[in-house]
């Protein structure tokens, strides 16, 4: 009996595991209605558009292939679309700033990758492949981004880190709620996102946890970056360097004498080696011109 | 003592192919058109990069590099037959000894421009040496390269003086230029004892120094390949692989030489089927090294069949590369050992036949040794066209190829038209010793 259940329990669960990847594979993005009616701050022309195009280039050609030329990589599953097409055009400018941004089954999120404004480059370079497309601009006045101003609270008690988003405007101070805000430290190939992605609340400010074991420089220090990304106030971005790792000194693999080191840091045995190999056949070789100069002379008489 | 008359037909034997005849001209016609041909290939090449061959991402080393290999393994015969057979005092190699020199000077000369063929932009050559670093077995090979170059030159060079005066007694036919040639280089040779003396202990030194430099050049041309993890290069037994496998393709190419030599410059009498029985005696013997080695290069990682060098081992015993694999193993290697073992088979033109078999073989197992090493990356190759995965060179390729073979044969046609083949003064003064 045990045995029959067993096989039945395989087989409901082959079944369910067929029938969910199909569902992965479906067009269908289930895009939040507000993130679907997001519209760039950025004007799509022939400027952004070409700006778009070298990012386009670098990151989406190799798999999505030239827009219009149907030369997309065939052999991913599902088949990345040509971006000129109906199935992509007709979408919102804000699906596709989901899409790019979260990714999905072989399309990678591009969060971290690419900034907001990269982003909405992007698919200003995709709009100018569609010439019915008229833009809708998104009420968000980039200039104003300047006006915000972050600051970070490390709470070394429970390992915290509270940022506040506030805008300086003439008015007065403005919290910033309810905007967007990731954190990231630096690492050496890129940024490490640091908690999730969280937003500010009713006092504009959240709070991230902070793992208690990053290794900093000699000192402890860690670059922090802060990303905001708010309704209004657009795209901020913050640097600092905060005391609040853990302090390590590991000399790098290029610091001393290695065979994988520049001919500077060679190693003493190579040069040792090499040198006196090729000094040695030099004088053998001198001599022997020598020689050839004296039998030279002995002729000579 | 010998008799002057016996003397006079010694010299002017040998002498006697330093001369411009019709066969000399259509042969050097016939090799200066097809290189011609070949240098376009290579233009085109300069013009569109590499592009125009075979190469790609994953395998980026083709027939250039097999072809590179194959002209450094060949070069080595010089080592072995001017220094270790000179030196153990086997007197039967000494007519043979400049055919060989003339052999190692032109195909390491040339192995360098092989390099450069496989360049795509070979203006930056220089940043090879500007950006050097020692630690780089690539800037060891181009070292050790450069001083076989030059030892193998002088080796070629001082046992010829003697020889040069003759030249300039004898060859009164010949345009003054070429006379004064002679003469510059001859050195103001007299035979005087003190002369003598020099030369052989010149010789003897560059003979001594020529084996550790040779030894160097294939090890460290094998350290190319085997300083890496890949499958089929990561191997111990490289360095001495490459040595052995080297002097079997050069005894081939040797009496390949000796073939034509013999037969074109009418030199029956001092290229006897004794020498052809010596040589292919030789070519046993190290044929049955590299045979032992391959052995082993196959055997050990066969047996433990590691995921990486099995993908690479099935390739070679039965997936795409089988086919040429055993043809070179049975047909450059086994057979010739086999056929060699017969008095019979050791007759000029049974080995001529079997000497291109095994030159032929030892060309396609350098490509054997690279090729499919480069097909089999660790990590797995996806979403690229077929023609990335599996190397096919191109017809430009191929002729680029081409080129430094025919190039080889010029300079050795032409070294071996300005110089006697066979010492001159070195076989009077054998016969005065025997007799």
């Amino acid at each position: 009996m045990i045995s029959t259940n067993k096989i039945y329990t395989t087989i409901v669960i082959a079944v369910f595991t067929v029938l969910l990847s199909f569902q992965s594979y479906s067009q269908n993005w289930d895009i939040p209605a507000n993130k679907s009616s997001k519209n760039s701050y950025i004007p799509f022309n022939n400027e952004t558009a070409k700006a778009g195009e070298a990012i386009y280039t670098k990151n989406c050609q190799s798999c999505h292939g030239n827009p219009g030329k149907a030369n997309s990589l065939k052999t991913l599953k599902p088949v990345p679309p040509d971006l000129s097409e109906k199935q992509t055009q007709s979408r919102t400018d804000g699906d596709l700033f989901y899409i790019i941004t979260t990714g999905r089954v072989v399309m990678p999120s591009f969060k971290i990758v690419l900034s907001e404004e990269e982003r909405w480059k992007v698919i200003a370079f995709i709009r100018s492949y569609n010439k019915s497309y008229v833009q809708v601009l998104s009420k968000t006045d980039p200039s104003k981004s300047k006006l915000v101003k972050i600051v970070l609270d490390f709470n070394a008690k429970n390992n915290k880190i509270r940022v506040y988003a506030k805008a300086n405007e003439a008015s007065g101070v403005v919290l910033l709620k309810d905007a967007e805000i990731m954190l990231f430290a630096n690492r050496y190939f890129g940024k490490l996102q640091i908690d999730k992605t969280l937003t500010t609340n009713s006092e504009g400010y959240a709070d991230f946890n902070f793992p208690k074991d990053l290794p900093g420089d000699k000192t402890g220090n860690i670059d922090i970056v802060v990303n905001v990304n708010d309704e209004l106030y657009g795209e901020i971005e913050h640097q600092e360097k905060l005391n609040i790792g853990i302090p390590t000194d590991k000399p790098a693999l290029n610091e001393q004498r290695a065979i994988w080191n520049t001919l500077l840091k060679a190693p003493i045995w190579i040069i040792v080696t090499y040198t006196s190999l090729i000094l040695l056949v030099t004088l053998v070789l001198l001599y022997i011109l020598n020689t050839l100069r004296k039998l030279k002379k002995i002729g000579d008489k | 003592m010998l008799d002057q008359s016996k003397k006079d037909k010694i010299t002017s034997d040998l002498l006697g192919s330093i001369r411009l005849n019709y066969s000399f001209m259509i042969w050097m016609a016939f090799l200066v058109t097809s290189f011609s041909i070949c240098i376009y290939a290579y233009i085109t090449q300069l013009q569109n990069g590499l592009a125009v061959t075979g190469l790609g991402d994953y395998v980026s080393w083709g027939i250039y590099i097999a072809n590179f290999v194959f002209f450094v393994a060949t070069s080595l015969i010089g080592m072995l037959i001017s220094a270790v057979l000179g030196l153990s005092g086997a007197k039967w190699a000494a007519p043979l000894a400049r055919i060989a020199e003339i052999i190692a000077l032109a195909f390491a000369a040339v192995a360098g421009l092989v390099i450069v063929s496989d360049m795509g932009r070979p203006e930056r050559l220089i940043y090879v040496f500007i950006h050097a670093r020692i630690q780089s077995p690539i800037l060891w090979d181009v070292t050790v390269v450069t001083m076989y170059v030059l030892i193998s030159a002088l080796l070629l060079y001082l046992p010829l003086i003697p020889d040069l005066k003759i030249c300039h007694d004898k060859l009164v036919k010949i345009p003054n230029y070429l006379r004064n040639f002679y003469k510059i280089l001859s050195l103001n040779w007299n035979g005087s004892l003190e002369q003598e003396k020099i030369i052989l202990q010149s010789t003897r030194i560059l003979a001594i120094l020529i084996v550790p430099v040779a030894l160097a050049i294939h090890t460290v041309t094998s350290w190319l390949f085997a300083s890496t993890t890949r499958v089929g290069w990561d191997s111990t037994i490289f360095g001495p692989y490459f040595v052995t496998g080297a002097f079997v393709s050069g005894c081939a190419a040797v009496i390949i030489a000796m073939f034509f030599y013999r037969n074109n410059y009418k030199l029956k009498d001092y290229i006897t089927e004794k020498h052809f029985d010596k040589m292919g005696k030789l070519l046993v013997l190290v044929s049955l090294v590299y045979l032992y080695f391959n052995l082993n290069e196959f055997m050990v990682p066969g047996y433990k069949m590691k995921k990486g060098d099995a993908v690479h081992i099935h390739d070679l015993f039965a997936g795409s590369h089988a086919l040429l694999f055993w043809s070179v193993q049975i047909f450059g290697l086994v057979i010739p050992i086999l056929l060699l073992l017969f008095k019979k088979m050791r007759k000029p033109l049974p080995m001529l036949v079997i000497a291109l078999f095994v030159l032929f073989g030892a060309w396609f197992k350098r490509y054997i040794i690279v090729v499919p090493t480069m097909e089999h990356p660790f990590l797995p190759i996806q979403n690229v066209p077929l023609n990335f995965r599996i190397y096919t060179p191109t017809l430009t390729e191929s002729l680029i190829t081409l080129a430094p073979i025919i190039l080889v044969l010029i300079i050795i046609t032409i070294l071996s038209k300005l110089f006697p083949i066979i010492p001159v003064q070195e076989t009077i003064d054998h016969l005065e010793e025997s007799n």
